[in-house]
C-alpha cells in the first residue's frame, strides 16, 4: 500500500499539467462545497440566535384560531387570558391597521406588547418613557419603506372590538435594527395597554411569548409551540437552501470526478506497456489495479492539500470578517443578517474530505478494474484496444 | 530438485486468429541448465517471444508442460506467477520499458520495493547493480535523458538487482548500434560468469549470437537445430 502511494505520487507529479488541472477543479469543488455549507451553517446559527432573541422567545402560545400564515384569522384570533395564570408569559395582541405616511396608505400589523417585557430584544421600554399619545417602535426596514424617522408622527387607523374605525396619530419613539424580518417588515409595535385601551379589548392576546423561566403547562384555547418546534421550521427552510445549494457544488464535483475518470481511462490505455512491465517485474494484477486506483484517489489528497492552501486562509478570513449579504436577501422571509459569519465545523470539513476521497476512489477504481482482466503479453505489446 | 532450471516439454501454443487458430509454438522440447548463456534464434515470427513469455510465466502453453524453477507454469495462480517473476526472473525488453517518471535509481529499486527490502538494503543493491552496468553516476537521471545504450543498461541493472536465477532478454540489442550492442552483451556475459545467472535471449542479431554458448534455432514454432558452441573470448 505504501508502495502504491509512493508510485502514485510520483506518477501524478510526473504527469504535470494534467494532474494540476484535475487537482485544481477538484479542490475548487471542495472549497466551494465547504464554503457554501459553512455559510449556510453560519446563517442557520445566526438565524436561530436572532429569531430566539427577537421573535420566538422560549416558546409561544397561539390563540387556537389564529394562523400566522393567514392574516384573515387575525380578526378573531385572540382571546382573553387570565393574568395570574400566565406566569412567565408575555402577551402580544395583533390587530390589522393602516398607516398613512406622506398621504400613502400602508397596511400594517399593529402589535401590542408588554412594555416591561424582557424576553424579546424589542426596545419596548422606550414605549413607556414617551408621553406621546400612542408611542410606537418600528424596525429599520419598516422605517425605510414608510420613510419614517424617529420623532415622526403618522396617522394610524384601526378598528375597535366592535369593528368601528378609529384613527389617531402615533409617534415613532425608536427605530430598532434587527435581522428578523417577521418583527420588522410591516410591523408597528405599541404598548399592549395602549392597544387594549384604543380597541377596548382589554386582557386579550393573540399570542403569548414564553420567557426563560416559563414552565410549560397546557392551556385550553391556546396552542403551544416550544422553542425547538419553532426552530425546526427555521431549520427546515435552511435545510432546503442547503439542498438547492448542493446542486451547484454537486455539479462542480461531478465535473471534477468526470475529469478524473477520463484521465484514468486514458492513462490506462496509454500506459499498457507500463502495466505489462509492472506485471513482468512481479506485481500481481490486483496490485496494479490498486496502484492505478490509488493514483486516481491521490487527486483527492492533492486536492485536499491544494484546497487547504487557499481554502484555509479564505475560510479564516470569511469566518472572521463575515460576508455582506445582498440587501434583497431580506426577501427570503427568514432572518438573515447583513453580515453572515460562516461556521466551518470539523464535521463539515472531515465529511467533505471523506466524500471527495471516496468518490474520487470510486471513479478511479471503475476503469482500473479492467487491468485485472488484461493479458500481460498484450499489455506489454501495447496491443489492447 | 529437477536438474534443469527450465524444462519445456512438448509445448504447443496456439492463438485464436479470426475463425481459426495460429500455431506459434509446435511441440517444443527444450531444457536449460543453471548458468547457461543461451539464445533462441530464428526469423521474425518464428515464436521466440512466445516461448520467452511462457518461460516468464506471462503466458501459458496451450498444450505440454513448461517447468521453471520446479514450478509448472500452467498451474500457477496469478499471485504465484507474480512471486516467481518477482523473486527469480529478470526481464529485459527490446524497448527497455523503463518507467518514465522514475529516476534511474528508482527504476532499478522497484523490484526490491516489491520484495519489501529495507531502504538501506535497497540502496546498497541498487548502487551495486548500477556499478555492474557502469551507470553509478546516472542514478538521479530520468530515463528520457539517457541514450539508448544507457537505457538498456538500466534495464539490465533492473533485471539483475534482485539477483534472479534466470534473465529473459527479448531482442535486447534490436534498437542499439553495434558498439552499444557489443557493450550490452558483454556486460551480461560478465554477469553470467560472475553470478552464474542463466541468460536466455531471443535474437536474430549476429552480434549477439557470437557470444552465446548455445543456440536454439526456431522456425515456424519448431526447434530445427539446437547447437552448443565453444566459448570464444571477446575483448570488449
Ligand atoms: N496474441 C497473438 N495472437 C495471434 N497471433 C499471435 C499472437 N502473438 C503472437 N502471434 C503470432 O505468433 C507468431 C510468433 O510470434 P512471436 O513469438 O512474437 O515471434 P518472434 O518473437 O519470433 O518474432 C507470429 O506469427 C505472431 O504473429
Ligand atoms: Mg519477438
Amino acid at each position: 500500500m505504501k508502495l502504491a502511494f509512493q508510485l502514485a505520487y510520483k506518477n501524478l507529479i510526473g504527469s504535470g499539467l494534467r494532474t494540476w488541472l484535475n487537482v485544481g477543479v477538484l479542490s475548487f469543488a471542495f472549497v466551494i462545497m465547504i464554503f457554501y455549507n459553512g455559510l449556510i451553517d453560519g446563517w442557520d446559527q445566526q438565524a436561530k440566535i436572532d429569531s430566539i432573541a427577537w421573535e420566538y422567545g422560549h416558546g409561544q402560545f397561539l390563540e387556537e384560531s389564529y394562523d400566522p400564515f393567514d392574516p384573515f384569522t387575525l380578526q378573531d384570533g385572540h382571546a382573553e387570558f387570565e393574568k395570574n395564570k400566565i406566569k412567565g408569559l408575555s402577551p402580544i395582541l395583533i390587530r390589522q391597521a393602516t398607516i398613512y405616511p406622506d398621504g400613502r396608505m400602508l397596511s400594517v400589523s399593529l402589535k401590542g406588547i408588554d412594555a416591561q417585557q424582557k424576553t424579546l430584544k424589542l426596545p419596548t421600554a422606550t414605549l413607556e418613557k414617551s408621553d406621546a399619545f400612542i408611542p410606537a417602535v418600528i424596525g429599520k426596514r419598516m422605517a425605510e419603506s414608510a420613510k419614517l424617522e424617529e420623532g415622526d408622527e403618522v396617522l394610524l387607523r384601526w378598528r375597535d372590538k366592535n369593528g368601528t374605525f378609529d384613527a389617531a396619530n402615533i409617534t415613532i419613539v425608536d427605530i430598532f435594527d434587527c435581522n428578523v424580518p417577521n418583527v420588522d417588515n410591516g410591523q408597528v409595535w405599541v404598548s399592549i395597554e395602549k392597544l387594549w385601551e384604543i380597541t377596548g379589548m382589554t386582557n386579550h392576546a393573540t399570542m403569548l411569548i414564553a420567557s426563560e423561566d416559563y414552565v410549560h403547562e397546557e392551556m385550553k384555547g391556546w396552542n403551544y409551540s416550544s422553542q425547538e418546534d419553532l426552530l425546526k421550521e427555521l431549520s427546515d427552510i435552511i435545510a432546503m437552501k442547503k439542498t438547492s445549494g448542493s446542486i451547484m457544488y454537486g455539479l462542480l464535483l461531478a465535473i471534477a470526478l468526470l475529469a478524473i475518470f477520463d484521465t484514468q481511462v486514458l492513462s490506462i490505455f496509454r500506459r499498457q506497456k507500463e502495466i505489462g512491465t509492472y506485471i513482468a517485474l512481479g506485481m500481481t494484477r490486483w496490485q496494479v489495479v490498486g496502484l492505478f486506483t490509488v493514483e486516481g484517489s491521490m487527486y483527492s489528497f492533492l486536492a485536499t492539500l491544494v484546497g487547504s492552501a487557499y481554502g484555509i486562509p479564505f475560510f479564516y478570513y470569511m469566518a472572521t470578517n463575515g460576508i455582506t449579504m445582498a440587501a434583497n436577501a431580506d426577501d427570503m422571509g427568514i432572518s438573515i443578517a447583513d453580515v453572515i459569519y460562516p461556521v466551518f465545523g470539523i464535521g463539515l470539513i472531515v465529511g467533505s474530505i471523506i466524500l471527495v476521497v471516496i468518490s474520487a476512489t470510486i471513479v478511479s477504481f471503475l476503469p482500473a478494474r479492467k487491468i485485472a482482466k488484461m493479458n500481460p503479453v498484450d499489455a506489454l505489446k501495447g496491443k489492447l484496444s | 530438485m529437477n536438474k534443469h532450471i527450465i524444462s519445456i516439454d512438448k509445448v504447443t501454443k496456439r492463438f485464436p486468429v479470426g475463425d481459426g487458430e495460429f500455431t506459434a509454438l509446435n511441440q517444443v522440447d527444450l531444457q536449460f541448465e543453471k548458468g547457461e548463456f543461451a539464445g533462441i534464434v530464428g526469423p521474425s515470427g518464428s515464436g521466440k517471444t512466445t516461448l520467452l513469455n511462457i518461460i516468464g510465466s506471462l503466458d501459458t502453453p496451450t498444450e505440454g508442460k513448461a517447468i521453471v524453477m520446479d514450478r509448472n507454469i500452467k498451474e500457477l495462480s496469478h499471485k504465484e506467477s507474480a512471486a516467481l517473476r518477482n523473486k527469480h526472473l529478470g526481464f529485459i525488453f527490446q524497448v527497455y520499458n523503463l518507467l518514465p517518471v522514475y529516476t534511474v535509481f528508482e527504476n532499478v529499486e522497484f523490484a526490491l520495493i516489491l520484495q519489501n527490502k529495507s531502504a538501506s538494503e535497497r540502496k546498497k543493491a541498487v548502487m551495486e547493480a548500477l556499478e555492474w552496468v557502469g551507470l553509478e553516476n546516472m542514478a538521479k537521471k530520468k530515463p528520457a535523458k539517457l541514450s539508448g545504450g544507457e537505457g538498456q543498461r538500466v534495464a539490465i541493472a533492473r533485471a539483475m538487482v534482485k539477483r534472479p536465477e534466470i534473465v529473459l532478454a527479448d531482442e535486447p540489442t534490436a534498437n542499439l548500434d553495434a558498439k552499444n550492442a557489443h557493450a550490452i552483451i558483454q556486460t551480461m556475459k560478465n554477469l553470467n560468469k560472475e553470478l552464474n545467472t542463466t541468460f536466455l535471449f531471443s535474437t536474430h542479431d549476429e552480434k549477439v549470437m557470437a557470444y552465446l554458448n548455445r543456440m536454439v534455432h526456431l522456425e515456424d514454432g519448431k526447434v530445427v537445430k539446437d547447437e552448443l558452441i565453444e566459448t570464444q573470448n571477446f575483448i570488449s
